[in-house]
Formats: structure tokens, C-alpha cells, sequence
């Protein structure tokens, strides 16, 4: 979850958003290293007193100036691309959670065992116990089970909305009459906070997105006791 | 005033049609807004009526600066060739658009089509009956309008006019066979995606055949009136342009959405 | 651990006709094929309850109420 002040990534839940926070500070580092050179080559060419009337072209620096950068957005584009691929890579999934956004709440339906099928509206903020979010918690939980590999569906049934947990490094839109594939995997228990991510409407802010990371095995006895 | 200038351009008088045709253009979409959403065309029919009289009057403006004033110079048809040539390609992009939607929406049919197309219970048009016929009436629409053209140029004044009349005959002949087609449709514009792409690449392209028919009608009663010479008569080959350029999205639109998509 | 809970859990596999993120039509095909399947083997052919549990898996609960009201109206877009 997000907190107050907070300035980088949530913690990461998955290997995925580990892979993302590494490319985050692979691409902030060439950012910096960037803006230090050439806010050292600004100060230094504002404050000196040379002249030189005859200048017409300088090659060897030319060459640089493009070379240098091209291969710098190589540095930049080759893990970019590695990531893009490895987040759509599917592999075998245990369970398929399937999600509908609606106007404005998101229901879950888990149909692999028994039809389990249930609304997910955020709690009021009065109706809240110690302890909860206000605008974060809602009144039913996705349950998934964590070290499994679960298939996640995204779609809508009125408008366009948008399916997201930051700490899993996963967001895809939900839209009417599309199936959108997300990989899910825990790699520890927890809960985790979502919103809805497409402007969908009056409440759009409200319809949280709350999801449960738990033991397998609980989370066996949870289907069993639905 | 006098004519002479010690320079090749055209500078144009003060004229009152580009403001009017605004005005015009303006209340013509409000009016086609307002007729399709109220079914009240009065509005439609006003900015028609008034566009239509602003056309004739800044037309009948240039043909007089063109031919009884002598401002259309050499230098001046190389603009007035760059602006039919630029007009043109935004023409072709408007039509792409369309060839766009429609194989957006063919090539991977949507599940709600049953991934078929056409989708089931579309009875699409045979495409070897009139979309044939009209192929080769445009196709021989070009070759006459070729005709005409190197009659003109050949100061043929009679071949001139027979070639240019067969071609706005055809362009006339083309847009009949259309409309009785459009009557005769097993499928409205409303049928799914199909009908939309359909009728509306295809009702664009028949709005475009009779721009062009109406435009080279012009050009044919301008010829009767002895306005071409065989050195200057842009007029007319912007029209044979403007006629080429419809007659090959005609064969695109019959290959890819009467053939293929059928 | 994963390996007690791979046993008891079971979902609708990885189907290499649908490689992109956009799985609409691994849904819509199941749907169709178990349809299909049944038509021709009958209903008490049991492979066919292969493509039934995909489409179950996969599909939204509110796409199959609205395929199944539609192939009893005959609206459904797909001759079976």
C-alpha cells in the first residue's frame, strides 16, 4: 500500500515488480548520470570568457554526441523490451480468477472448482474498524493463494476500467466485450491495495480493488468453506 | 485598373465567398447534425441551398479571372496544379481511413460477428454483377476522359466534347446503378460493423462520383462556351484528375470490400 | 508446498492458439467447440466436458448467460 510521503515503488509481492524496480533504478541512474553532464557542461560554457570567431564544425565531437546517446537508449531499450516480454510471458497457471469492472465495484468470479462469484464494493469510510484504509478497503477480498501461479482475466460491463496492484507490477484495462490475460504470483502473503485506473465515471475513485495473499492451503479451506 | 503587372502572381480581389462558404459549410453540418438527430431537415436544406450558390459564385469568379482576365499565369497554374495535386492526397487519406475500419474490422471479426465475415446473416452483393459493371464503366469512363484530353489538346474541339460527354454519361450511368444497388440492399448501414464500413466507404465514394461528374459537367458546358484553349485549360485536367483519383478508389473499394470481403 | 496445491487446483491450460494478452477468443472457441462437440458425439460424451471446463474457466459468467439465452432464441451469431 502507499503511504504517506512515499517517493518510490511499493514493496514488491511478486518477482515481476522485483524485475521492475531494477529497471527503475537502471533508468534513473542513466538519468542522473545524464543530467549531472550536461548541467556540468551548461555551468561550465554560461561561466567562462573564450571565444573562438572561426568555429565552424567540430566532427569528432559530432560523432560523439550522437553515438554516445544512440547507445545509451540501446542501454535503456534492451532491458525495456526484456521486461515488456517476460510480463506477457505466460506460464502454466494453477487457478484463472476472472474480474468484472462495473459502474462502480469490481466482481470476482472463480469458476476452476464450485461457481464462486461474488461483488467487491469499497468500504464506507464510517463502516470501517481499526486498522483499515479508508478509500482502499472493500467489503469482500479477493482471496489467491501465494507460490501459485494464477491467470488473471480483466474485463468490463459497462465501461471502460482498469484492474491494478502496484506491488505486483500489474495493471490491464477492463473493456466490455475483451478478455484481458494477467500473470499473478505471489511470492508472499499479504494484502494489497489496488484502484480502479480508467476514468469511468462519477465514482471512479471509489471502487477499490483489495486482494488477499494467502497460504495454499488456506486458501483450499476458504473455497471449500464458501 | 489597369492589368499590367511587373510580376507573375495572382493577387486576388477582395471577394465576399470565403466568409459566405464559411457561413454555408457551417449551417450545412449543423443541419445534417440536426437532420440526423431529429429527422428535421430544414437546416440541411438551407446550408445545401446556400453552399451550392456560394460554389457557383466564387467558381464563376475564378473562370472569370482565369480566362477573360488572363491572371492565371504559368507561375499561377503551377499553384493552382500543386493545390489540386495537395488536395487530392487529402482526399486518398480520407478514403484510407475508411479502407482502415474495414479491415480492422474484417481481418479478426470481432466474437460478437460470430469471427465470420461477412457475419452470419449478411447476404453480401454479388460483386461480378453491377459492382463488375461499374468497374468497367468507370474504366472506360477513364479512357474517354484520356480521349478528350488529347483531343483538346490537339485543338479537336468536336472529339473533345463527344469524349467529355461520354465520360459524364458514364459518371451518370455509374451513380444510377449505385443507387438502385443501395435499393435493393438485403442490409441497412445499421446491419453491425459490416453495414457501417460498407456503406459508409462505399456512400463516401458515391458522394465523391458525383462531385466528379458534376465537375467535369461543368467542364464539358465550358467547353461549348470555347473556355479551353490546347495550351490552358487546368480546369479540365484537375477535373480528369479528380476523375482518375475516383475511379481507383472504386477499384480498391471493389477488390477489397465487394471481392474479398465477400 | 506449490506442488500439494497444483494437484487439487486445475485450471483451463496455456492454449498456443492464443499466445497475446488479449484471451477473448480462447473463451468465444471453447464455447463454441463444446457445442459443437456435443451436437455431434451427443451429450453423454465425456471428452467433450474437455472444452466445457475451458469455457467455464475462462469465459465471464455473464458472456455464457447471454451465449446461452441466445442459441435458445437462435440469435447465437455461430451456425453449431
Amino acid at each position: 500500500m502507499a503511504t504517506w510521503a512515499q517517493i518510490g515503488f511499493q514493496n514488491s509481492a511478486s518477482p515481476l515488480m522485483e524485475q521492475l524496480i531494477f529497471f527503475h533504478d537502471h533508468a534513473l541512474l542513466i538519468l542522473i548520470l545524464i543530467t549531472t553532464l550536461v548541467g556540468y557542461f551548461m555551468l561550465s560554457l554560461v561561466t567562462n570568457k573564450f571565444v573562438n570567431r572561426y568555429l565552424l564544425d567540430g566532427q569528432m565531437i559530432e560523432i560523439i554526441w550522437t553515438v554516445l546517446p544512440a547507445v545509451i537508449l540501446i542501454i535503456l531499450a534492451l532491458p525495456s523490451l526484456r521486461l515488456l516480454y517476460l510480463i506477457d510471458e505466460t506460464t502454466e497457471p494453477s487457478i484463472t480468477l476472472k474480474t468484472v469492472g462495473h459502474q462502480w465495484y469490481w466482481s470476482y468470479e472463480y469458476s476452476d472448482f464450485k461457481d464462486i462469484e461474488f461483488d467487491s464494493y469499497m468500504m464506507p469510510s464510517n463502516d470501517l474498524e481499526k486498522g483499515q484504509f479508508r478509500l482502499l478497503e472493500v467489503d469482500n477480498r479477493v482471496i489467491l493463494p501465494y507460490l501459485t501461479q494464477v491467470r488473471l482475466l480483466v474485463t468490463a460491463g459497462d465501461v471502460i476500467h482498469s484492474w491494478t496492484i502496484p506491488s505486483l507490477g500489474i495493471k490491464a484495462d477492463a473493456v466490455p466485450g475483451r478478455l484481458n490475460q494477467l500473470n499473478v504470483f505471489f511470492n508472499r502473503p499479504g494484502v494489497f491495495y489496488g484502484q480502479c485506473s480508467e476514468i469511468c465515471g462519477a465514482n471512479h475513485s471509489f471502487m477499490p480493488i483489495t486482494v488477499e495473499a494467502v497460504n495454499p492451503a488456506d486458501f483450499l479451506s476458504w473455497v471449500k468453506s464458501f | 485598373m489597369s492589368n499590367h503587372m511587373n510580376h507573375p502572381f495572382h493577387l486576388v480581389d477582395k471577394s465576399p465567398w470565403p466568409i459566405l462558404s464559411a457561413f454555408s459549410v457551417m449551417s450545412l453540418v449543423s443541419g445534417l447534425a440536426k437532420w440526423f438527430h431529429t429527422f428535421n431537415m430544414d437546416l440541411a436544406i438551407l446550408g445545401i441551398l446556400s453552399t451550392t450558390l456560394v460554389m457557383i459564385q466564387w467558381w464563376r469568379d475564378v473562370v472569370r479571372e482565369g480566362t477573360f482576365q488572363g491572371l492565371h499565369t504559368s507561375k499561377v497554374g503551377v499553384g493552382l496544379r500543386w493545390g489540386m495535386i495537395l488536395f487530392i492526397a487529402s482526399e486518398v487519406l480520407f478514403f484510407v481511413s475508411f479502407f482502415w475500419a474495414f479491415f480492422h474490422s474484417s481481418l479478426a471479426p470481432a466474437v460478437e460477428l460470430g469471427s465470420a465475415w461477412p457475419p452470419l446473416g449478411i447476404k453480401p452483393f454479388n460483386p461480378f454483377q453491377i459492382p463488375l459493371l461499374n468497374t468497367a464503366i468507370l474504366l472506360a469512363s477513364g479512357v474517354t476522359v484520356t480521349w478528350a484530353h488529347h483531343a483538346l489538346m490537339e485543338n479537336n474541339h468536336t472529339q473533345a466534347f463527344q469524349g467529355l460527354f461520354l465520360t459524364v454519361f458514364l459518371g451518370f450511368y455509374f451513380t444510377s446503378l449505385q443507387a438502385l444497388e443501395y435499393f435493393e440492399a438485403p442490409f441497412s448501414i445499421a446491419d453491425a460493423v459490416y453495414g457501417t464500413t460498407f456503406f459508409v466507404a462505399t456512400g463516401f465514394h458515391g458522394l465523391h462520383v458525383i462531385i466528379g461528374t458534376t465537375f467535369l459537367l461543368i467542364c464539358l458546358i465550358r467547353h461549348t462556351l470555347h473556355h479551353f484553349s490546347f495550351t490552358h485549360h487546368f480546369g479540365f485536367e484537375a477535373a480528369a484528375w479528380y476523375w482518375h483519383f475516383v475511379d481507383v478508389v472504386w477499384l480498391f473499394l471493389f477488390i477489397s470490400i465487394y471481392w474479398w470481403g465477400n | 508446498m506449490s506442488a500439494i496445491v497444483t494437484e487439487e487446483l486445475v485450471t483451463a491450460p496455456v492454449d498456443p492458439r492464443f499466445p497475446n494478452q488479449n484471451q477473448t477468443r480462447y473463451c468465444w472457441q471453447s464455447y463454441v467447440d463444446f457445442h459443437r462437440c456435443q451436437k455431434i458425439k451427443g451429450e453423454d460424451f465425456a471428452p467433450c466436458e474437455y472444452f466445457q471446463k475451458v469455457y467455464k474457466s475462462v469465459c465471464p459468467n455473464s458472456w455464457i448467460e447471454k451465449w446461452d439465452s441466445q442459441r435458445e432464441a437462435g440469435t447465437f451469431p455461430k451456425k453449431i
